[in-house]
């Protein structure tokens, strides 16, 4: 199906630019709908709701962001830290604004499994559903997020 | 097929080719004579500057033209909006793309993105005067020294011009070059010098994960390279007061505080001052020693570095925990004092809630928040 000028600049802005050096899709070459109708039936299959899931990963965001680059203890099994970066970063989906630049590292201690979260892969999971394609820095895996952040409950 | 139709079609086609070609150089013409906006006025803060510029360029380039250079981050694409101006008139309407990034508030007053106002007619617009004074600069990377793991010290020496005016605290933005498809690109550092040293400045630049810029100084840029920035930009220095003063800082925050202090220090401003450096542990604190010396010869200044993750056996003799906890220990009340913040937008609120708690006033809290 022929691409609207809108999905094509999108697609533009998802590829490495000169905001993001790797771009938000990684090595995936799947187009941004079916990355996120993919994940979207991952969830469902999951029966893992995606608004909790968003609320989960700002929870752990907030936490680590407060400890001020000090590791924090977020859970039994579960820790994190602050790497801060200067500067913002706007979203590649048009006029949602910008977003301020560091990440939080969160580490589930038992298995040495680690996501990163940052203030605009929030946005962009709550908005528009969209966890980035696979081999992205930032993308966070549906299923294994859920898993290791339901303990935050 | 019989070849007369051939023909017939490869004619067809050869004149639907011609006749789009000339059509498209109909419009290119059509858009230079028509919409010809010829000669405009940009009137600057009510006739301080008045620029006559030819029209149909953005706002952000005539006046980047004329030597006046707004902040931006994405080279007028709409997507940073760092190169908010105000407009009084001659604008037109608001488009699409500037709508997501003006609050209500800001629409009002005519604050617009410079990059999506295209010159039309005459404008009238207001900007702060320091951005009179930024100018574009080249220089030769004289050394590139690490200062922790994942800092590094960069001191250019001016090229072109010479010289370099700016207030201690002020930042500059370095533009990175192309490297591995990677797009040039501007980021914002703060100046680690002193504002004496006109000949030079230097940049504490941290790595960042995935980062444009970092990368490229890290890995790619050399002592001896040409490099360009613009500056000096922003609002974080010393204000002109006796008011004693408390530093807090994490990280590559140092640098703003650095050039502030020898500022003082090279002034006479003997102001009660009190600098809290917040890190994790030994191997990422540095110009320790220097500010260690400034703090023993002079009376009026306190460096208190401050570990939040060193191990306890260790054999770190000064403060540990979080510089917001060493800070609540250190003073009772500091309702008379001004604070200088400089980290991430985390740490920036965490140091101004304890301020707050110890009193001190929002208008005297000053920040140079990383984003």
């Amino acid at each position: 199906m022929k691409k609207s000028p809108e999905e094509s600049s999108l697609e533009e802005r998802l590829k490495p630019s000169i905001f993001s050096g790797s771009g938000f899709l990684g090595n995936d070459e799947r187009p941004i709908d079916e990355i996120v109708a993919d994940d979207l039936k991952e969830l469902e299959r999951h029966n893992i709701d995606k608004d909790k899931l968003a609320q989960l990963l700002k929870k752990a965001f907030d936490k680590v962001e407060n400890g001020l680059g000090q590791e924090v203890q977020l859970s039994e099994n579960l820790s994190g830290q602050f790497y801060e970066a200067k500067g913002r970063i706007p979203s590649p989906f048009r006029g949602d604004g910008v977003f301020e630049k560091g990440e939080a590292r969160i580490l589930h201690e038992p298995s040495g499994e680690e996501i990163i979260i940052t203030a605009l892969s929030l946005h962009l999971i709550a908005e528009h559903s969209f966890f980035q394609g696979k081999g992205s820095r930032y993308r966070l895996e549906p299923a294994k997020t859920y898993r290791l952040l339901k303990e935050l409950e | 097929m019989d070849a007369s139709i051939l023909s017939q079609i490869l004619i067809a086609t050869l004149i639907l080719i011609a006749t789009g070609l000339l059509l498209s150089i109909i419009l290119v013409l059509a858009e230079k004579k028509i919409l010809n906006y010829g000669t405009c006025l940009i009137s600057v803060n009510s006739g301080e500057k008045d620029l006559q510029v030819e029209g149909g360029s953005s706002l952000l380039s005539t006046l980047a033209d004329n030597g006046i250079y707004i902040p931006s981050a994405c080279g007028g694409r709409g997507s940073c909006a760092y190169c908010k101006v105000k407009v009084i008139t001659g604008a037109g309407p608001i488009s699409p793309v500037e709508e997501p990034y003006l609050s209500e508030e800001e629409k009002k007053e005519g604050i617009r993105l410079s990059c999506q106002v295209k010159v039309r007619d005459d404008l009238a617009i207001e900007i702060p005067d320091e951005l009179f004074k930024i100018k574009k600069f080249k220089g030769l990377v004289e050394h590139k020294k690490d200062l922790t793991h994942d800092i590094v010290e960069l001191r250019i020496n001016l090229k072109e011009p010479k010289q370099i005016d700016f207030k201690a605290g002020q930042y500059v933005q370095l533009q990175s070059e192309p490297y591995k498809g990677r797009d040039s690109v501007m980021r914002a550092y703060s100046v680690s010098s002193p504002p004496s040293d006109k000949n030079n400045i230097e940049l504490n630049i941290r790595l960042v994960p995935d980062g444009i810029c970092t990368t490229w100084v890290f890995e790619h840029l050399e002592e001896g390279q040409e490099v360009s920035f613009s500056g000096p930009y922003g609002d974080f220095y010393l204000r002109d007061t006796d008011a004693p003063v408390i530093f807090m800082a994490g990280g590559s925050g140092m640098a703003p505080i650095h050039s502030i202090l020898h500022y003082m220090v090279e002034n006479n401003i003997e102001r009660e001052a009190t600098y809290f450096f917040g890190a994790r542990s030994q191997k990422d604190l540095f110009y320790t020693k220097e500010l260690q010396k400034m703090d023993r010869e002079n009376d009026w200044f306190t460096f208190i570095p401050a570990l939040s993750a060193e191990p306890e056996d260790s054999d770190w003799e000064g403060a540990r925990g979080l510089v917001t906890d060493v800070l609540e220990k250190k003073f009772d009340s500091c309702s008379k004092h001004e604070a200088y913040l400089c980290g991430s937008p985390g740490m920036v609120n965490a140091c101004e809630n304890s301020l707050k708690d110890l009193g001190v006033y929002h208008e005297n809290i000053f920040y140079d928040e990383f984003a």
